[in-house]
């Protein structure tokens, strides 16, 4: 699949004045605390180191700490259906460096999950993913490739063992694991 | 010493030049590579959408592993190591998420324990194989190289976890490509992200992370850029070109995987460490080794 011609999630998203339009959703903020380990939102201070070292920032105006304070406040709707959740480049920086131990990352991700669980606004392309695993046990099959000079090769003909995917009783047993995440 | 090894989604289907390198080196530094039968994904493509399933599918990789009864388990892709040290972790404190786990995994008669330690093959090369091993192999030491390294988030942070080597000022790496002989060259950028986890939602800032990484190493006069992740690989040697559109710029650095450059320096054959198959143009690095004086141009 050419990588150009996949959809792009426009960021629609005016974080500042929430807060004056909107009314937080409290069931919603807990049930997302409640997704998340150890790192809990509510530790914030507001100091932004998180922000200062995102590379989303520069690029795509994600702000972790905005996030960790909006989902802190209950506005749980509104960051589901900004889009900004899927700017995070997962480089984990901001887990590393805030001094609460917060984790604006594993947040976002709860968010995704959560967003997937709604079905509001996923990009395609990761549920394709968890498709492609259904079927195959991995996200593809061996691809064919070409050299530097252009010679078609495959596994076999670089020398390379058989690759082997799993048996079909792992696709039972995943899609149970599926069924049983949705019921809960 | 034997040592099990999971090759997770990328290696195997698309960057076989990393798989190759890796199973051409290790023999070499005394490593018995064993391959893991019936396993799957990692979880990592499926965070986003359903954490859960992502820490079964890394449990039951390990639960395979484990049932090989060896000690240590090598993770080639920064990716895995990332999801199975973190199942790893939540699973070490969490006995309730452990117990349902196990209860998922019976259906396949398997058992999560949390016994085989994990290692990348940076940490595995640096802390197990050691300097002394690797020097010894070394038949043609790769002096005057000036490379720039190329870690990958994922296996550097976060500490709460067993990262393979300090989150804000790795050392291994740069290490080991001295031992070859070669230097690590300091430079600023050299913790920035490939951006390669935005590709599915924004290719354009993807491919802009990644060149602005590959024009600061060729604009600091590096030989190389040397790396240990799939992902990282297929953004900056696979996809180079397109990278290079993307941010107007004209770029032409060659991007190897360190086993590709420990092959080198080890005077194996180049084909059999696919470099035949990176993109970028690794013939300027392998003219400039003295080794392949009549490598012929692509
Ligand atoms: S670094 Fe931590 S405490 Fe500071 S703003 Fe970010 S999440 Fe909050
Ligand atoms: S993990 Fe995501 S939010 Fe955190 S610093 Fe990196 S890109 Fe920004």
């Amino acid at each position: 699949m050419p990588i150009k011609a996949r959809a792009t999630i426009p960021i629609s998203m005016s974080i500042t004045d929430l807060t004056t339009t909107k009314k937080p959703d409290t069931a919603l903020r807990l049930k997302i605390i409640a997704k998340i380990g150890e790192q809990k939102p509510y530790n914030c201070f507001q100091c932004i180191r998180c922000t200062s070292g995102c590379p989303s920032m520069k690029m795509l105006e994600l702000k972790p700490h905005e996030i960790v304070n909006l989902a802190r406040l209950g506005f749980i709707e509104e960051l589901l259906t900004s889009g900004i959740l899927w700017t995070c480049a997962t480089c984990l920086k901001c887990k590393e460096r805030c001094p609460q131990a917060v984790a604006p990352v594993d947040l976002i991700f709860a968010l995704r999950n959560l967003a997937v669980e709604k079905e509001v606004k996923v990009p395609e392309s990761f549920l394709l993913s968890l498709s492609a695993i259904l079927e195959n046990g991995f996200i593809q099959k061996p691809q064919n490739t070409v050299t530097r000079k252009l010679e078609r090769v495959n596994r076999e003909k670089l020398g390379l063992p058989k690759f082997r995917e799993p048996d079909e009783k792992f696709k039972a047993a995943f899609f149970k694991v599926l069924e049983q995440s949705q019921e809960e | 010493m034997k040592v099990a090894v999971y090759w997770g989604c990328v290696i195997p289907t698309i960057q076989y030049g990393y798989e190759m390198s890796v199973r051409a080196v290790m023999p070499r530094l005394g490593v018995e590579l064993v391959d893991l039968d019936n396993v799957s994904c990692c979880g990592t493509p499926v965070q986003s959408v359903n954490m859960p399933a992502a820490i079964y599918l890394a449990a039951r990789n390990l639960a395979i592993a484990e049932k090989t009864g060896l000690t240590n388990l090598l993770l080639p892709c920064n990716g895995c190591y990332l999801s199975l040290s973190e199942a790893k972790h939540f699973l070490s404190y969490d006995e309730k998420l452990k117990e349902k786990v196990n209860t998922l995994l019976k259906e396949e008669n398997l058992q999560y324990e949390g016994s085989i330690k994990i290692w990348h093959t940076l940490n595995l090369l640096h802390d197990l194989v050691k300097e002394e091993k690797i020097r010894e192999t070394v038949r043609h030491p790769l002096n005057g190289l000036k490379l720039a390294v190329h870690y990958g988030c994922h296996i550097l942070r976060p500490s709460t976890l067993q990262t393979v080597d300090a989150p804000e000022n790795p050392r291994k790496m740069d290490n080991l490509i001295g031992w070859l002989g070669a230097k690590s060259m300091p430079y600023p950028e050299k913790l920035d992200c490939c951006g390669a986890m935005l590709l599915l939602s924004h290719p354009d800032a993807a491919f802009t992370f990644s060149g602005l990484k590959l024009k600061t190493v060729q604009d600091w006069g590096a030989d190389a850029l040397v790396v240990s992740c799939p992902s990282c690989q297929m953004m900056f040697d696979m996809r180079q070109k397109s990278v290079g559109a993307t941010i107007g710029a004209k770029l032409s650095i060659p991007v190897l995987y360190y086993s590709q450059l420990l092959g080198i320096a080890m005077g194996i054959e180049t084909e059999k460490l696919g470099l035949h198959l990176n993109r970028s143009p690794v013939d300027d690095l392998l003219r400039k080794t003295g080794l392949i004086s009549t490598a012929a141009s692509p």
